[in-house]
């Protein structure tokens, strides 16, 4: 029992290291100036090898933005961002 | 003569409106991606020598969207194994977006237990031809089960946080009846419960810096019955926690991509009495049902150099242990060091040749030595 409030305690400290490392209101708004050119090459790399615009169509990117961003965990605006350039390059 | 002439000029002009119409796109989209690999093994186990050529192994995923909030995937795996053809299905669920910061997932999903299992064993994503050790179907941990989730992620200032919340069937315990040498394992694929207690678990991730590149995780799995409704293991809980980074960044002044990944689990499965057939004399026994395991990799790749060859290879190490418990009939203490040299055909095809030497402590007895080379092809769909 001991463990499980130690594990949820660590679990919920989390967060507030997030609110912690969120301070800098220069830095915020510059994180959501990202393109999604930039977002694209952050966060696909994370755990494979950023793909080439041209290996889908834009109904593809579509199915594979909305697929990517639950099971990569993108939030909402990345995966627009993201998918919105791809469909732009390609 | 006249309306002829008008119908052929206007031909043209109607062939190009249906093929327009043709080719339009609908909300709903169907499409079929996955991945599969194929090789050579070679092993020598303590100077016992083989080597074999390893069938191709398949993976399909299917998705199907059914508009931009829900979305339908499934894996399936097909795999030679001792001649046989082996056919797995590896996850099929629902996914359905409720806003911009909750997302439901139903049915059979990976668990979001650290993130080898659900975003890094795919063979084009996974470095090495083969998975950590206590990591995959046969781990100490769960990759997936059959349930609901929550998860979704949101910008916290700078930071990305994201979040994982579920309740499967859960894992039920071997007892050993079928399996003497298994006693005390979780088997984690409950296809239909064994009783009405349900696992809770989740994950917790947080990116810390506006690019990305660094990842910490946190999860936690917790099931309070493993057993057998009425059977004398009726009761034993199991917890289960994982720990797990990434860091992924081009560096300029090494004129490359570092990748660092690593993860650690820690299972921790309540006391019960098994029964030993092969021992006389100890009909009964227990023990302290406590395994862990972890890995850390490291990868460069020098994506910045000028020349065609060297910014496709990429060197690779890692390092992985397995403990399971004393006293087990599986007890056992064992690392691996792998190196290897990858060479990137495109951003999703990959040739990896992997040099692995595991390490097995035997008790009273000297360790046992298995040094592997694996050339294998990789490619993702």
């Amino acid at each position: 029992m001991k463990k499980l409030i130690l594990i949820l305690a660590i679990a919920i400290s989390v967060p507030g290291i997030a609110i912690f490392l969120s301070g800098c209101e220069a830095q915020r708004s510059l994180a959501m100036q990202k393109s999604g050119a930039q977002l694209w090459a952050e966060n696909c790399v994370r755990c494979h090898n950023i793909p080439s615009p041209s290996a889908y169509n834009d109904v593809d990117w579509e199915t594979i933005g909305l697929h990517m961003r639950i099971r990569a965990n993108l939030t909402a605006e990345q995966q627009q961002k993201i998918v919105d350039f791809l469909k732009s390059a390609n | 003569m006249k309306k002829i002439l008008i119908l052929l000029v206007l031909f043209p002009f109607a062939l190009m409106h249906v093929n327009a119409q043709d080719f339009k796109p609908s909300n709903t989209q169907f499409m079929v991606r996955g991945y599969g690999h194929t090789g050579l093994n070679f092993y020598n186990v303590d100077g016992d020598k083989t080597s074999t050529f390893v069938g191709a192994a398949f993976s399909p995923i299917f998705l199907f969207k059914y508009n931009n909030k829900f979305i339908f995937e499934s894996e399936l795996e097909f795999e030679l194994e001792g001649n046989k053809l082996n056919i797995g299905l590896e996850y099929a669920d629902m996914m359905y977006v409720i806003n911009n910061y909750i997302t439901v997932r139903a049915g059979k999903f990976l668990l979001p237990f650290g993130t080898f299992m659900e975003r890094l064993h795919p063979s084009w994503i996974n470095r090495f031809s083969n998975k950590p050790l206590g990591f995959g179907h046969d781990g100490i941990a769960p990759s997936s089960d059959i349930g609901l989730e929550v998860r979704g992620a949101f910008p916290v200032g700078v930071s990305t946080l994201n979040y994982a919340v579920y309740v499967t069937n859960g894992p039920r315990l071997k007892t050993g009846d079928d399996e003497p040498d298994e006693a005390g394992m979780l088997l984690f694929v409950n296809y239909e419960d064994n009783n009405l207690n349900k696992a809770v678990g989740g994950r917790i991730g947080l990116l810390p810096f506006s690019n990305s590149s660094f990842e910490v995780g946190f999860s936690v799995y917790y099931a309070g019955n493993v057993g057998d409704t009425g059977s004398e293991f009726d009761g034993v809980n199991a917890l289960l926690w994982a720990g797990d980074l990434s860091f992924v960044k081009q560096i300029t002044p090494i004129r490359g991509i570092i990748d660092i990944k690593g993860q650690y689990n820690h299972s921790q499965i309540g006391d019960a009495v098994y029964n030993d057939p092969g021992d006389a004399a100890r009909a009964t026994y227990t023990f302290n049902n406590q395994s862990s395991a972890y890995y850390a990799q490291l990868g460069y790749r020098p994506s910045m150099s000028g020349n065609k060859i060297l910014k496709n290879i990429e060197l690779v190490t890692r390092y992985s242990t397995l403990q399971t418990p004393d006293g087990s009939l599986w007890e056992g203490n064992e690392s691996e060091m792998s190196f290897g040299i990858n060479y990137w055909l495109s951003w999703r095809s990959v040739i990896k040749a992997n040099y692995h030497l595991k390490t097995k402590a035997v008790a009273g007895a000297d360790n046992v030595d298995t040094q592997a080379f694996y050339l294998h092809w990789a490619i993702g769909l």
